[in-house]
C-alpha cells in the first residue's frame, strides 16, 4: 500500500491539545482554504467554550454573569446536545460533572466533527481528523483501502489494543486515564472513575460518540450492558488489570 | 534421616536435570502438529471491498491434542485486519483458563505484526506535551 | 550324624538339592526401576520445551505427579500378597520396600501438589489461593483428587514413628486402609488433568493397564482367594492349649489343608471370625508341620490381637491366607544348620527342626526356663533325629551372657560353616547377628525373618 504523497496534513495546537488533519483528496485551493477555515473554527470554539479561560462565554455563563440568550448560537446547540446525551446516558454524561458548568466532554468531539464537515463541504471526501485521540473519519485512506485506526493500549505505552477498520464514515473515541490521569469523574459521586483503564467507542458521528464514550467510562461496570443496548455503537474496553471486553458487534470493526 | 536427605537431593537433581535438558524456547511451527488451516472464502456482510484479497476467510476446524481450534481472519487489501476465534478448547477449567489468556494475546500478535500500516491512533485525551510522545505524533511527522 | 528325612518331606518329594541364590530380590527392583524410567520417558517424549519459570515449575510438578502415580500402583502391587513375589522376595522385605516406597511416594505427592499450584498461578497471573480454589473446584476430578491428597497426607503423618508409638498396631493398620480409597480417588485426575496423557492414547492405555492390572491382582489375592480358601478349607478352632506363661497353641482343623501348601518355616495370615478379630488377618507361623486335616500355631500374647486368641472358643471359624514367607529350607546352602530361636521365635524353627534334613542344632533362648515353650516336643525331636538342643536362659540386660561369638562357638562347633536360621525379637536378633558375624558366619548364610512389619 503506498502512503499517498499527494494530500494534505496539518497539525494544530489548540484547546490545550493537538489536532491532526489527514486529507487524502487532491489538495485543491478550495480544500486548502477549507483547512484554514477549519483551523480558525477550532480556535473560535476554544474562545467560547474553554473552561480554563475565565472570560470565555461558558465560564461567564457558569458564573451566572450572562444568560443563555446572550451567548452565541453554538452554545445553545451544545447545551441542547448535552441535554440529549445526559438523557440517553441515564445521567452518566453530565454538563455539570463537578458541580460547575463544563460541557468539555462533548465540545471536543463536536469541534472535530465540525472541522471534518467544513472540509467535506469544500470537496475533501477522504479525511481523518484526530482531536486529541478522538477521530472522525470520512471516505477512504486510498482507493479501495479503508482507514485503519490503531487503539492505544492504556497500560502498555507504545502498544495497540486493536486496529479498527473504517468501511464507511466512522467516529472513534477513546476515554481513559492514560495521560491526564483520572480526570473523568463520576457525576453522581464527584469522584474519579476508576473501574476501567480505557473505553473505545465506535459510532457514526464523533460528537455523540465522544460523549457516550465519556459517559460509559464514568459509568464503569454498568457500561457494558448500556452499550450493548445502544444501537449503532460498538465498544472495546480495557480494565485496569489488563483484561478486555467488547460489545458483541465490535468484531465488525476490529478484533 | 541422612538417607532421606540424600534420596531427596538426588531426586531433585534428577528432575532439574531433566528440565534443563529440554529447549527453553517455544519451537517454531511444528509440521507434525496440526496442519495450517486451508482458507475457504466466505463473504461476510461487513466486507464491502471487491478487490481480491478482501473478505473474511474461515479456516477449517483443526483437531489439536487439546481440542478443536477454528479461526476466521478478515483480510482487507491483502492485510489481516481482524482475527476471530470461532472454536477453541473449552472443555474444562484448564482449557478455559488458558484460552482466556492466550487467545487475546495471539490476536494481539497477529494484529500488531501489521500495525506499521495504521493511519491514525485513538487514545485517551492527550495534552500538547503528551502528544509529543504519542504514536499519533510519529505518524504525523512521517507525513508532514 | 546321619541325615534323616521325615515323612512329611518324603511325601512332598522335596529333594535336597543345592539351592541357587534367589535372583528375585534383584530382579524385582530392577523391573520397578525400569518402570520409573519408562514414566520419565513418557514425560520426555511429551514435552517439547520448558519455557520460563512457570514452565520449569509446572514441568517439575508434572514429573513428580507421574512418578507419584506410578508409585501408588507399585505400592499396592507390593502388598497384593502375590505368592510369586512373597515366596521369592520374602514378606518382610516386601513390607520394608513398601514402607520406603510409601515415604517416597507421599513426598512426591506433596511436591507435585505444591509445584502444580505454584506453576499454574504463575502462568495465569493469579495468586496461589485463587489458583488453588480454581483447581479444586473447576478442574475435572479434582475434588476427588483433593480428598485423596488429604488422605495421603494423613496416612503419611500417622505412619511417622512418633504417631505409631501412640497407637496400637491394629488401629494403625485399620487406618492405613484409607490408602486404598486415596489411590482410587486420585486416579481419575491423573488421566483427565495430566498433560502427558491428553491426546496420547498409548500412554492412557498403558496407565489403565497398570492400574487395572494391579487392582485385579489386589482383588484376587487379598479378597477373592481368601474367601474361596475359607469356604474350601472350613478351618475351625479345635482347641487352645497353654504352652508357657502368656503363650498358647491354637489347634485348627479343616479340610484339604495340604493344599494351603504351608512348607515348614512359612506363616499364614489368620482371620478369626469373631466380633473383635474379624477385621484383620494377622500373621503367625505354623508351629508344627502342616497336616491335611490339622494345623497348629503358637502365639505369645503381645498385643490386643494375640491376647484375644487365648480366649478363642472351639468351633470358631477361621480364614487362612497364604502361605507366605521365604524362611524355608530353600534358603539353605550348606549341610550344617543352626536354628537360633528367641522367645516365641521358636515357632517356625520348631517346624524346621522337625523337617530340615542334614545336621541341625537348635539353640533356644528365653528369659526364664518356664518361657521355653514346646520344650517337650523339642526334646522328642532332638532324640529322634539325634540332634542337639541348647536351652539358654537367664540374663536381663540384653542377651549378652550367652549370645556372644564365644558363647555360640562353644555351643556349636564349627559355627562358621553353618547356615543359621534366626528368629526372635528385634533386640535379640540384632545381638545374635552381630555375634554370629564376629564368630565368622558370613552374612549371606544368616537367614532372618522379621515380624516387624
Amino acid at each position: 500500500m503506498s502512503d499517498t504523497t499527494a494530500g494534505l496534513r496539518h497539525v494544530e495546537h489548540v484547546m490545550g491539545s493537538v489536532f491532526s488533519f489527514d486529507i487524502r483528496d487532491e489538495p485543491t485551493p478550495a480544500v486548502r482554504r477549507a483547512l484554514d477555515e477549519a483551523v480558525h473554527h477550532l480556535h473560535r470554539i476554544d474562545e467560547v467554550f474553554s473552561t480554563y479561560r475565565p472570560d470565555s462565554c461558558i465560564s461567564r455563563l457558569g458564573r451566572g454573569e450572562i444568560r443563555r440568550e446572550d451567548c452565541p448560537s453554538e452554545v445553545l446547540e451544545v447545551l441542547f446536545l448535552c441535554a440529549h446525551a445526559a438523557r440517553v446516558s441515564d445521567g452518566w454524561f453530565s454538563i455539570v460533572p463537578e458541580g460547575t458548568l463544563d460541557p468539555s466532554g462533548l465540545v471536543k468531539g463536536w469541534a472535530v466533527e465540525a472541522a471534518s464537515r467544513i472540509l467535506h463541504e469544500a470537496g475533501a471526501h477522504d479525511t481523518c481528523v484526530n482531536g486529541g485521540g478522538d477521530i472522525q473519519i470520512r471516505g477512504r485512506a486510498a482507493p479501495a483501502t479503508p482507514w485503519r485506526i490503531g487503539v492505544a493500549h492504556p497500560l502498555r505505552p507504545g502498544e495497540l489494543v486493536t486496529v479498527v477498520t473504517a468501511h464507511d464514515d466512522l467516529a472513534v473515541a477513546t476515554s481513559g486515564t492514560a495521560e491526564r490521569g483520572a480526570h473523568i469523574v463520576d457525576p453522581f459521586t464527584g469522584r474519579p472513575a476508576t473501574a476501567l483503564a480505557s473505553l473505545t467507542l465506535v459510532g457514526p458521528r464523533l460528537t455523540l460518540t465522544d460523549t457516550y464514550a465519556t459517559a460509559a467510562f464514568a459509568r464503569g461496570d454498568g457500561a457494558r450492558d448500556w452499550l450493548e443496548g445502544l444501537h449503532g455503537y460498538e465498544a472495546l474496553a480495557v480494565t485496569p488489570d489488563g483484561g478486555e471486553w467488547r460489545t458483541t458487534g465490535f468484531h465488525r470493526y476490529g478484533s | 534421616m541422612r538417607r532421606a536427605v540424600l534420596v531427596g537431593t538426588g531426586s531433585s537433581a534428577l528432575v532439574v536435570a531433566l528440565l534443563a535438558l529440554k529447549p527453553h524456547q517455544i519451537p517454531g511451527p511444528d509440521t507434525s502438529a496440526a496442519r495450517s488451516p486451508v482458507p475457504s472464502h466466505t463473504s461476510t456482510g461487513a466486507s464491502t471491498g471487491t478487490s481480491a484479497g478482501t473478505g473474511t476467510y474461515t479456516g477449517d476446524p483443526v483437531d489439536t491434542r487439546y481440542g478443536t481450534v477454528q479461526v476466521a481472519v478478515t483480510v482487507t487489501d491483502g492485510r489481516i485486519t481482524a482475527v476471530k476465534v470461532i472454536q477453541a478448547p473449552d472443555q474444562n477449567g484448564r482449557d478455559q483458563q488458558i484460552s482466556s489468556q492466550a487467545l487475546p494475546q495471539l490476536t494481539q500478535e497477529a494484529i500488531k505484526a501489521q500495525s506499521a500500516h495504521i493511519d491514525a491512533v485513538s487514545g485517551a485525551s492527550y495534552t500538547s506535551q503528551g502528544y509529543a510522545q504519542s504514536l499519533q505524533s510519529a505518524l504525523d511527522q512521517a507525513h508532514v | 550324624m546321619t541325615s534323616t528325612f521325615t515323612t512329611t518331606d518324603a511325601s512332598r518329594g522335596i529333594r535336597h538339592r543345592r539351592p541357587r541364590r534367589s535372583v528375585a530380590p534383584v530382579l524385582v527392583p530392577a523391573v520397578i526401576w525400569a518402570g520409573v524410567a519408562g514414566v520419565l520417558a513418557l514425560w520426555w517424549s511429551d514435552t517439547s520445551s520448558v519455557v520460563g519459570p512457570a514452565g520449569w515449575i509446572t514441568g517439575a510438578g508434572r514429573i513428580t505427579g507421574l512418578l507419584a502415580g506410578y508409585g501408588c500402583a507399585i505400592l499396592l502391587l507390593l502388598m497384593a500378597r502375590l505368592p510369586l513375589l512373597d515366596h521369592t522376595v520374602g514378606t518382610d522385605r516386601l513390607a520394608r520396600w513398601h514402607a520406603w516406597g510409601g515415604r517416597c511416594t507421599i513426598s512426591l505427592v506433596l511436591a507435585h501438589t505444591l509445584l502444580i499450584i505454584w506453576g499454574y498461578s504463575l502462568t495465569s497471573h493469579t495468586n496461589v489461593v485463587g489458583q488453588t480454589s480454581t483447581l479444586v473446584l473447576h478442574y475435572p476430578d479434582m475434588l476427588k483428587g483433593t480428598i485423596g491428597f488429604l488422605l495421603f497426607l494423613a496416612t503419611g503423618v500417622l505412619s511417622a514413628r512418633a504417631a505409631r508409638r501412640r497407637m496400637s498396631y491394629e488401629t494403625w493398620h485399620y487406618l492405613h486402609f484409607a490408602t486404598y480409597l486415596a489411590v482410587f480417588l486420585a486416579f481419575g485426575h491423573q488421566l483427565s488433568d495430566g498433560a502427558d496423557f491428553v491426546g496420547n492414547r498409548p500412554a492412557r492405555i498403558a496407565w489403565y493397564t497398570l492400574y487395572v492390572g494391579v487392582a485385579a491382582l489386589v482383588a484376587w489375592y487379598r479378597f477373592v482367594l481368601p474367601v474361596r480358601r475359607g469356604m474350601r478349607h472350613r478351618l475351625r478352632v479345635a482347641a487352645v492349649h497353654p504352652e508357657a506363661p502368656g503363650v498358647v497353641s491354637v489347634h485348627l482343623t479343616g479340610e484339604h489343608l495340604d493344599e494351603l501348601g504351608g512348607v515348614p518355616g512359612q506363616f499364614l495370615r489368620w482371620r478369626f471370625l469373631t466380633r473383635e478379630l474379624w477385621w484383620t488377618a494377622n500373621p503367625y507361623s505354623l508351629s508344627a508341620p502342616a497336616h491335611p486335616r490339622h494345623l497348629r500355631i503358637t502365639v505369645k500374647s503381645a498385643g490386643g490381637h494375640s491376647s484375644a486368641l487365648a480366649r478363642l472358643r472351639p468351633g470358631t471359624r477361621v480364614w487362612a491366607e497364604g502361605p507366605y514367607g521365604g524362611f524355608t529350607a530353600r534358603r539353605r546352602t550348606v549341610p550344617k544348620v543352626l536354628l537360633l530361636a528367641g522367645g516365641v521365635g521358636i515357632t517356625p524353627l520348631r517346624t524346621l527342626f522337625e523337617t530340615l534334613p542334614g545336621q541341625v542344632t537348635l539353640v533356644y533362648r528365653a528369659r526364664h526356663a518356664e518361657d521355653l515353650a514346646l520344650r517337650g516336643e523339642l526334646d522328642a525331636i532332638a532324640a529322634r533325629r539325634q540332634a542337639t538342643v541348647h536351652y539358654v536362659t537367664g540374663g536381663t540386660a540384653g542377651y549378652s551372657s550367652s549370645l556372644t561369638a564365644r558363647g555360640l562357638s562353644d555351643m556349636v562347633p564349627d559355627l562358621a560353616a553353618h547356615d543359621v536360621y534366626l528368629c526372635g525379637p528385634p533386640g535379640m536378633a540384632r545381638t545374635a547377628t552381630e555375634a554370629l558375624r564376629r564368630a565368622g558366619v558370613p552374612a549371606r548364610r544368616i537367614h532372618h525373618e522379621s515380624f516387624e512389619f
